[in-house]
């Protein structure tokens, strides 16, 4: 049987002008890795994506251990009181090589 | 307004993007096309226009650039300030929209070279120059009214200035944006295109053209049919942003067509074709390079009032009624 280890995914909801700062951030803290996809929807603020490739949505997504989220989280809050529009959720995961994500971008 | 620059197949298929749309079709572009195919018209248009400007009187080429500095940095600061005139919006929305009225539509633009061309009306090639100096300076501008509201918004509701660490990034960030406005893709695209179409050899050139000449009409249908999709759902969101916003976005194309005509037929002394296309630049309103930047820089202000009043009502208006009006106005300005 294999072993499962439990860890923390990040993921954040934006638009794509914010990946280079993300992905930024994301270097500055250590984190493993990340993984972008498209993404379109709507919210309170109207239609965030044209679908036309000019103004387009992404999620951005990230597998970090619970120790290193806390500086990331205030890192996050401090673009959202800047005005950014970022959606941040956070969910459990299990992952089968838990050392994969103590490891830096690189 | 003669029937005739309606029935344009570019602007009948921006129409019928309009129609599909608003008629619920199941038609759907692959997310990037737009993208794509305005990588492609820049290009062609860039080769194309640094091929004729090659030969063209640089002392003119420098009057346009001069000039297109001139309206890339006025045209943000009229509109901003008739936008907090209407205290319908607050001054870092202002500072955005009227980023993007300061900046161009390269979409616009050769939907008015279609439209000449049709008409078989000759054009000067210095509007594209203009065309790739105006995508930025505005951009530098509603930074700059930006950080100014900004500053006043602080001031009045008595926040802490920023700490030493909090200036050096917000600099660093400043910094970051003057680069990103002044090396877009958009301008990077055209710029590279014109200088390789001004330096190529001219018989390299010649096998270019069923490239750059002979499909450029199509795929401009394929982009406005595409942008005719867009536009449309934008238009939904037209209570949003309020009858006086909308009236902006009529109102701001308007001024800046004619100081644009005005620039073009008594400053530098251009034909009938080449006054319109300078009234053009200065009535039309980016989607492309500018709404990146000020979600970026302008996070505050609220993109849906920007991207529905640049592409739900003024690119249409100008594709519909815009470029017939300027081409009527170059007509009685140039005599």
């Amino acid at each position: 049987m294999i072993s499962l280890y439990a860890e923390k995914m990040l993921n954040i909801i934006c638009n794509d002008t914010l990946e280079a700062r993300l992905v930024c951030m994301f270097k500055k803290y250590g984190v493993s890795g990340y993984t972008i996809v498209s993404a379109r929807g709507e919210g309170s603020s109207g239609q965030l994506s044209d679908m036309s490739g000019f103004n387009e949505n992404i999620v951005v997504k990230a597998i970090l251990p619970e120790s290193r989220m806390q500086v990331i989280l205030e890192s996050i809050e401090r673009k959202i009181n800047k005005g950014h529009h970022l959606t941040v959720y956070i969910t459990d995961v299990q992952v089968i090589t838990p050392n994969k994500f103590n490891q830096s971008i690189g | 307004m003669s029937l005739s620059s309606l029935l344009l197949p570019a602007v009948l298929f921006f129409a019928l993007g309009v129609i599909a749309r608003l008629i619920k079709s199941d038609l759907k572009f692959p997310p990037d096309l737009a993208k794509v195919l305005s990588i492609y018209l820049l290009m062609a248009i860039g080769l194309h226009g640094g091929y004729e400007l090659a030969k063209a009187d640089m002392a003119i080429a420098f009057q346009s650039i001069i000039w297109a500095l001139i309206l890339g940095f006025t045209l943000p600061v009229v509109g901003y300030l008739a936008l907090v005139a209407t205290r319908k919006v607050n001054p870092m929305d202002a500072a955005a929209i009227s980023a993007h009225y300061g900046s161009v539509s390269a979409g616009t633009f050769l939907t008015a070279i279609a439209y000449l061309d049709n008409l078989s009306v000759e054009y000067e090639t210095y509007p594209l120059i203009m065309l790739a100096v105006m995508e930025s300076p505005a951009i530098v501008v509603g930074l700059i009214l930006a950080a100014k509201a900004r500053q006043s918004v602080a001031a009045r509701e008595g926040i802490a200035k920023s700490t030493p660490d909090e200036k050096s990034t917000e600099k660093s960030n400043f910094k970051e944006m003057l680069r990103d406005a002044f090396t877009n893709g958009s301008v990077v695209v055209l710029i590279g295109s014109m200088i390789i179409g001004a330096i190529a050899d001219p018989s390299g050139m010649d096998k270019l053209k069923p490239f750059i000449d002979e499909i450029f009409m199509g795929v401009l249908c394929l982009f406005l049919f595409d942008m005719g999709m867009v536009a449309a759902r934008r238009i939904g969101d037209f209570k949003q942003v309020g009858i006086v916003l909308a009236a902006f976005g009529v109102v701001m194309p308007l001024v800046g067509g004619v100081v644009g005509v005005y620039v073009g037929a008594s400053m530098l002394d251009f034909s009938v074709g080449g006054s319109m296309l300078v009234g053009v630049l200065g009535a039309s309103a980016s989607y492309i390079a500018v709404p990146p930047a000020m979600r970026l820089a302008v996070p505050e202000a609220n993109p849906s009032f920007y991207l529905t009043l640049s592409l739900g009502i003024t690119f249409p208006f100008n594709v519909i009624v815009g470029i017939p009006l300027y081409h009527g106005l170059a007509k009685m300005m140039v005599g």
